[in-house]
């Protein structure tokens, strides 16, 4: 497994200029411990649902034919 | 009158229940004016302790009330709700009046149209008598709103209604309205019910419209009623539920009637509990309290059912990220445009989903619908699972850190969606419901989960629960 690299200030500038987010001077440091701790967190459950049983699982999101009545 | 008998009669009104001022108006031994006149004097006589309230209609309800009263008096009864005065959590849109969603953008807001939960509200009868106060935009667990004040306990206001529909749940306990609406993406009817000793529904995901309310995170937003007692909340239920046109989220599946099963008993009703994570990691007066009340509905006829959810855990991770990046899309203009004009906490989660990927999201998508899928499959074995709501009691305002166990602090944030995010990530329906208090007075909550479109089922068991208990009737003296 590789080693993650640690979401800290530095990482919070360089995601939020990729995503266009302008973050006020200090803001990456109020919100670097916190995403780096989902980020773990989210890459444990996403090492999870990659196991091989799980690989037909849909994501809830998809389209279920709404306009379809019951029973059709 | 004088005005200490009128204050007493006012106390009296109050502390109707919504069921009962129905019936009272039902048969004209009650006004609605009456009953409007008492609301409007208690949130006089406690929103400036308890910032529940962000805006009074005190001129219009009065209006709408003689309006009710001379119908009434006419022989014309406009439905189940017929002159009660009700709230609604201001991220729900009334026509011409400020809708805030508990913020400083939506500060001037004033919608052109009711959204479908005020409207049927409307169409029952039922009087509105405010918009109450919330965590701004829904996102967040306090109440804690740095524009339109902090929320606060009224069994102790040194404490947090929890959130995000704290306003309303603090409202409906303090006896300022017969019920009130909340939304639920988290657990945000739920949690702050059972801190604040009420009962609130989580309704099946698609059960009751969205259309009009603001929204947090669209996969996984309801919106529920909050009231005194299980009775209430499955008259205000039978109101708000069914298709909507205007939301395509909406369910076509049949509605019923969820007052008529109240007063069944519960012989035979197979409980589930999930031993390894439903009584894991709690206060102690909320296992003792969880456990009394599991024992009370063995007495009642109920049999417990120990069933393991293999993949319960990890529901945390999942919750976090899909409730992160979803609002994170709805206010992206907003979060770039005006940024300093959210408060510090939601701007950081705001920020914070946007930066989350786009697997990680896809990833809690396909978790749900593991976890759906395993409790369906228990649901041939159970009819309802119990569990507490959530792990602790009401903490001081303020803190966003608490001990559960063993004087170890845990973040507020995960801590407290330990329980209630099981039901919001399956779409399954949840319901509050008192089951005692802590050795401070502070109340604590169990959470009844059904089978999809089962909400009749927990509005039963609560009810038997509530037959046999009176915790829902204890008062905080405010």
């Amino acid at each position: 497994m590789n080693r993650r690299t640690r979401i800290g200030p530095a990482e919070v500038r360089a995601l939020a200029n990729c995503a266009e987010l302008p973050l006020a001077p200090g803001r990456e440091q109020l919100i670097a411990e916190t995403l780096d701790a989902w980020v773990a967190e989210a890459n444990a459950l996403s090492r999870k649902m990659s196991a091989a049983e799980h690989l037909e699982l849909v994501p809830a999101t998809v389209f279920t034919h709404p306009e379809a009545l019951d029973g059709e | 009158m004088a005005s200490d008998e009128m204050m007493r009669n006012h106390r009296q009104l109050c502390a109707l229940t919504l069921a009962e001022a129905a019936r009272l108006v039902k048969t004209r031994e009650v006004s609605p004016v009456e009953l409007v006149d008492a609301c409007l004097a208690r949130i006089e006589a406690v929103n400036g302790r308890l910032s529940a309230f962000i805006s009074v209609f005190e001129r219009e309800a009065r209006q709408v009330a003689e309006a009710a009263e001379i119908m009434t008096r006419a022989g014309h009864d406009l439905g189940p709700l017929h002159g009660i005065p009700v709230a609604l959590k201001d991220n729900v849109a009334v026509r011409g009046m400020l809708t805030t969603a508990g913020s400083k953008v939506l500060a001037d807001w004033v919608p052109d149209r009711d959204a479908t939960v005020a409207a049927r509200l409307r169409q029952a009868g039922a009087i509105l008598i405010g918009k109450t106060n919330m965590h701004e935009f829904a996102w967040g667990g306090t109440s804690d709103n740095p524009h339109y004040g902090t929320v606060r306990n009224p069994w102790n206001t040194d404490r947090f209604p929890a959130g995000s529909s704290g306003g309303s749940g603090a409202a409906v306990a303090a006896r300022a309205c017969y019920g009130a609406i909340g939304t639920d993406t988290g657990g945000s009817v739920r949690l702050p019910s059972a801190i604040n000793g009420i009962v609130g529904i989580r309704p099946t995901y698609g059960r009751v419209s969205n259309h009009g309310i603001i929204p947090l995170a669209w996969s996984m937003d309801t919106a529920g009623p909050m009231t005194r007692t299980v009775e209430d909340c499955a008259l205000m239920f039978g109101v708000i539920a069914g298709h909507d046109p205007k939301d395509p989220t909406t369910a076509r599946h049949s509605t019923a009637d969820y007052a008529a099963g109240l007063g069944e008993e519960i012989r035979g009703l197979r409980i589930g509990i999930v031993p390894g994570y439903f009584f894991h990691h709690l206060q102690p007066a909320v296992h003792e309290a969880v456990q009394r009340a599991l024992d009370t509905l063995v007495s009642l006829g109920a049999h417990l059912v120990e069933v393991d959810i293999a993949n319960i855990h990890g529901n945390i991770s999942a919750q976090l990220t899909i409730e992160a990046a979803e609002p994170s899309a709805y206010h992206q203009r907003w979060l770039r445009e005006r940024p300093e004009d959210y408060g510090d906490d939601v701007r950081s989660l705001l920020e914070i989903g946007e930066l989350l990927f786009a697997t990680h999201y896809i990833q809690a998508q396909r978790y749900r619908s593991l976890l759906r899928n395993e409790f369906i499959e228990a649901f041939r074995r159970v009819d309802i699972f119990v569990c507490p709501t959530l792990p602790f009691t009401a903490t001081r305002v303020g803190e966003m850190k608490v001990v559960i166990e063993n004087g170890v602090e845990e973040d507020m944030l995960s801590a407290i969606m330990q329980f209630t995010g099981v039901p919001s990530l399956t779409g399954l329906p949840s319901l509050n419901v008192p089951c005692g208090f802590d050795s401070d007075g502070l109340p604590i909550g169990m959470q009844l989960i059904g089978r999809p479109f089962d909400e009749a089922t927990l509005f039963r068991a609560g009810a038997a629960y509530q037959g046999a208990t009176d915790f829902h009737l204890q008062e905080p003296d405010l």
